[in-house]
C-alpha cells in the first residue's frame, strides 16, 4: 500500500514539472526573433501577404500567446499533442514512429555500457592502485571525454569502411525490408517473425551506435562502480567472508557485487532518460531515425508543437525511470523494505 | 573583522599550499598530465598566429584534400586549406566559448542559489521549483531550439548553453548556502546588525566561491564538449570559421579524406580529456570518503 501511494504521489508532482516545461518552450517560442514562418515557408511564399496569413492563421500564430498556450494546455489534457508543422502530421504519430528506432538504440547503449561498465569498475576496485585500475580510470575518463561524433566517425571508418565487420549507417541495409511490426525494435521483431537474416542485419547495425552512445555510460558506471565497490570492500561482513575462507571470487560477486550495485543502478535510471536525449548526435550521424534526429529536425524549422512533443516525452521517460529505480531500491535492499 | 582574519590566514598558508599542491601533482601522475595539456592548449590558442604555417582561412585549390605530408602535417580539407593552422586556430574559439558559458551559467547560477538558500521559504520554493523545469527539459533538445530560435552564430550557440547550464550551479550554490549559513560567524554578524544583504554577499557567498570554482573547473571539459556538438550540428559560428565540431562535420562528406575529421577530434578529445583529469583529481582528492578509503 505505502509503495501504491508513493508511486501515485510522485506521478502526481510530475503534473507541474511538465507543464513547466510547455511554459519554457512556449517562453521561448515567443521571446525569440526566429519566426516558423520564415523557417516553414519559401522565399516566394513568403512574398505573397495572403499565403503568410493563411499560414499564421492555419497554425494558431495570429492569435495572442496567452490564448495559444491556453488552446495547447487544454488539447494536451485531452491527450492530443498537437500537429507539426513540419511533418504536417499529429505530433503523437510522429513520435510512435520514431521512438522505437531510439528506445532500441538507448536500450542497446545502456545493455552494453552496464555490463562494460561494471566489469571494468569490479575489476578495478578489486585490483585497486594496480596497473590495471590506473588503466580502467585512464579508459573510464576516455569515455567521457570523447566527443560522440568524433568516435562514430572513427569507429565507422575502421569497422565498416576498412575491416567491413559492422554494417554502416541505417537501420537496415538497403536492399531488406523492416520485419513486419510488433513492437517497432527491429531485432525483436525479426526475432518474434523469425526472420534470421533481418535479424542478423539489425544486429550488425545496431552494434557501432550502441557502442559510440554508450561510451559515456560505460565511463560513468565504470568509475561508480569502483567508488561503490571500495566501500563495500571495506565492510565488516566482506572480512568476515574472507575469514571464513571463502573463495574471492565469491566474495567479490555475491557478497560485494551485489551490495555494491545499489548506486550503481541510480546512475542507470538517470543515464537511461540521458541517452534518449543524447542521441541526437549519435542519430545524425548513423542515419538512425529516432527521436534525436526528428528532434533536430524540429528545432532547425522551429517546429515547436514536435519540440515541445519530444521535450516532454522525454521529460516523462526521465521522470518514470527515475521513479522506476527508487522503486527498485526496496526490491534491491531488504534493510529499507523492513523501515 | 572575518575577512581581515580570513586574509591573514591565506597569506600565512599560501607557501604551504603550493607544496601541497606540488606533492599532489607528483602523487597523482593523472592530474600532472591534464594540467600539462591544459597549459599547452592555452599556450598554443594563444600564439596560434605564430605557430600555424598558413593562414586559417588560406585556399589554394591546386592543393585541396591532401593527405598529411611535409607541407602540410595534417593534410589539406576541401577548399585546399591547411588543417593543421584551423586545429590550431581552433582553439582560440573552444577554450573561451567553454570558458564564457561555465562564467556566465556559474554567475547566473551562483546568483540565483545564493538568493535561494540565503531566503529561504516560498522564495527559495519558487526559485527551486523552477530550477527544476530547467533541469528536467532534456538539455541538448533545449540547447538546439533556443539556437536555432536565435540563428546560428557563435555567441547565441553559447546563449543557449548558459540558458542550459545554470541549473545545476544553483543547486550547488543553494547547498552550499544553506550549510555555511547555519555558521556561527554568520550568527554574530547578524547580532552586530549588518544588513541580510550585506551578511549574504560578504560573508556567506565568499565562504562557498571555492567550491563552486571547483565544480566550473570540472565542468569545464563538458562545456568545450558540448560546444563542440553544436557546433557540428550547425548551430555554432558560420561555416568558414575554422571551429572544430565544424570541421568534423565537414570532414563527415570526405569519408576517404580522415585527415579531415580525424585531427579535429582529437584536438576536442585531448582538450575534454584534459580538463576531465584535472577535475577528477580534484573531486578525488576533496572527497573524504573516497580518501579514507584508499589510505
Amino acid at each position: 500500500m505505502n509503495t501504491l501511494t508513493y508511486i501515485l504521489r510522485r506521478l502526481v508532482l510530475t503534473v507541474p514539472l511538465l507543464i513547466g516545461i510547455t511554459l519554457i518552450a512556449f517562453a521561448i517560442a515567443r521571446a525569440v526573433p526566429g519566426d516558423p514562418v520564415t523557417a516553414n515557408l519559401g522565399q516566394k511564399a513568403m512574398s505573397d501577404p495572403k499565403i503568410v496569413a493563411a499560414f499564421r492563421a492555419e497554425w494558431g500564430l495570429d492569435k495572442p500567446a496567452y490564448e495559444q498556450y491556453v488552446i495547447y494546455v487544454t488539447k494536451l489534457l485531452q491527450g492530443d499533442l498537437g500537429r507539426s508543422i513540419k511533418s504536417r502530421r499529429p505530433v503523437l504519430d510522429d513520435l510512435r514512429a520514431y521512438l522505437p528506432a531510439t528506445i532500441e538504440l538507448a536500450t542497446a547503449s545502456i545493455v552494453f555500457g552496464v555490463i562494460s561498465g561494471v566489469l571494468f569498475g569490479v575489476l578495478s576496485a578489486v585490483r585497486r592502485n594496480s596497473w590495471l585500475d590506473q588503466v580502467v580510470r585512464f579508459f573510464s575518463l576516455i569515455g567521457v571525454s570523447v566527443p560522440v561524433f568524433w568516435l562514430a566517425l572513427v569507429l565507422l571508418f575502421i569497422f565498416y569502411a576498412r575491416l567491413r565487420w559492422a554494417a554502416g549507417p541505417g537501420r537496415l541495409d538497403a536492399g531488406l525490408k523492416p520485419p513486419t511490426r510488433l513492437t517497432g525494435f527491429f531485432t525483436l521483431d525479426a526475432l518474434m517473425t523469425g526472420n534470421w537474416t533481418v535479424f542478423v542485419n539489425a544486429l550488425r547495425h545496431l552494434v557501432l551506435p550502441a557502442i559510440v552512445l554508450g561510451s559515456y555510460t560505460t565511463g560513468l558506471i565504470a568509475r561508480v562502480t569502483r567508488s561503490s565497490m571500495l566501500e563495500v570492500l571495506g565492510q565488516g561482513y566482506v572480512r568476515t567472508a574472507q575469514a571464513k575462507g571463502l573463495r574471492e571470487r565469491t566474495v567479490v560477486l555475491r557478497h560485494a557485487l551485489r551490495n555494491a550495485l545499489i548506486p550503481v543502478v541510480t546512475v542507470i535510471g538517470f543515464s537511461y532518460g540521458g541517452l534518449l536525449a543524447g542521441a541526437v548526435l549519435t542519430e545524425s550521424i548513423f542515419a538512425w531515425p529516432g527521436i534525436g534526429q526528428y528532434a533536430f529536425r524540429a528545432s532547425t524549422s522551429l517546429d515547436f508543437p514536435a519540440i515541445m512533443g519530444v521535450s516532454l516525452l522525454i521529460a516523462f521517460i526521465f521522470v518514470v525511470t527515475n521513479l522506476i529505480v527508487d522503486v527498485l531500491y526496496f526490491v534491491l535492499d531488504p534493510r529499507l523494505r523492513s523501515a | 573583522m572575518a575577512s581581515v582574519a580570513t586574509t591573514f590566514e591565506l597569506r600565512a598558508a599560501r607557501p604551504n599550499r603550493v607544496a601541497q599542491a606540488w606533492r599532489f601533482l607528483r602523487a597523482n601522475p593523472v592530474a600532472l598530465v591534464g594540467l600539462v595539456l591544459v597549459v599547452v592548449w592555452v599556450l598554443v590558442s594563444l600564439f596560434a598566429p605564430l605557430l600555424a604555417p598558413y593562414g586559417p582561412l588560406e585556399q589554394k585549390v591546386v592543393q585541396r584534400l591532401k593527405p598529411p605530408s611535409a607541407a602540410h602535417w595534417f593534410g589539406t580539407d576541401q577548399l585546399g586549406r591547411d588543417v593543421l593552422a584551423r586545429v590550431l586556430y581552433g582553439g582560440r574559439l573552444s577554450l573561451p566559448a567553454g570558458l564564457a558559458v561555465v562564467v556566465l551559467a556559474g554567475a547566473i547560477g551562483t546568483t540565483i542559489g545564493a538568493i535561494s538558500g540565503f531566503a529561504g521559504g516560498w522564495l527559495d520554493e519558487i526559485m527551486m521549483r523552477i530550477t527544476e523545469v530547467f533541469m528536467a527539459f532534456p538539455t541538448i533538445i533545449l540547447a538546439m531550439a533556443i539556437a536555432s530560435a536565435l540563428g546560428p552564430s557563435l555567441v547565441n550557440a553559447i546563449l543557449a548553453m548558459v540558458v542550459v547550464w545554470w541549473p545545476s550551479y544553483a543547486r550547488v550554490v543553494r547547498g552550499l548556502v544553506l550549510s555555511v549559513k547555519a555558521n556561527d560567524y554568520v550568527q554574530a554578524a547578524r547580532a552586530l546588525g549588518v544588513p541580510e544583504g550585506r551578511i549574504l554577499w560578504r560573508t556567506v557567498l565568499p565562504n562557498c566561491l571555492a567550491p563552486a570554482v571547483v565544480v566550473a573547473t570540472i565542468d569545464l571539459g563538458n562545456a568545450v564538449l558540448v560546444f563542440a556538438g553544436l557546433s557540428f550540428l550547425g548551430l555554432g559560428p558560420d561555416p568558414a570559421t575554422p571551429e572544430w565540431g565544424r570541421m568534423i562535420a565537414d570532414g563527415i562528406e570526405f569519408f576517404d579524406q580522415w585527415w579531415m575529421s580525424a585531427f579535429p577530434g582529437l584536438a576536442i578529445f585531448t582538450v575534454v580529456m584534459a580538463f576531465n583529469f584535472v577535475g577528477d583529481s580534484i573531486r578525488d582528492a576533496l572527497d573524504p570518503q573516497l580518501r579514507n578509503n584508499v589510505q
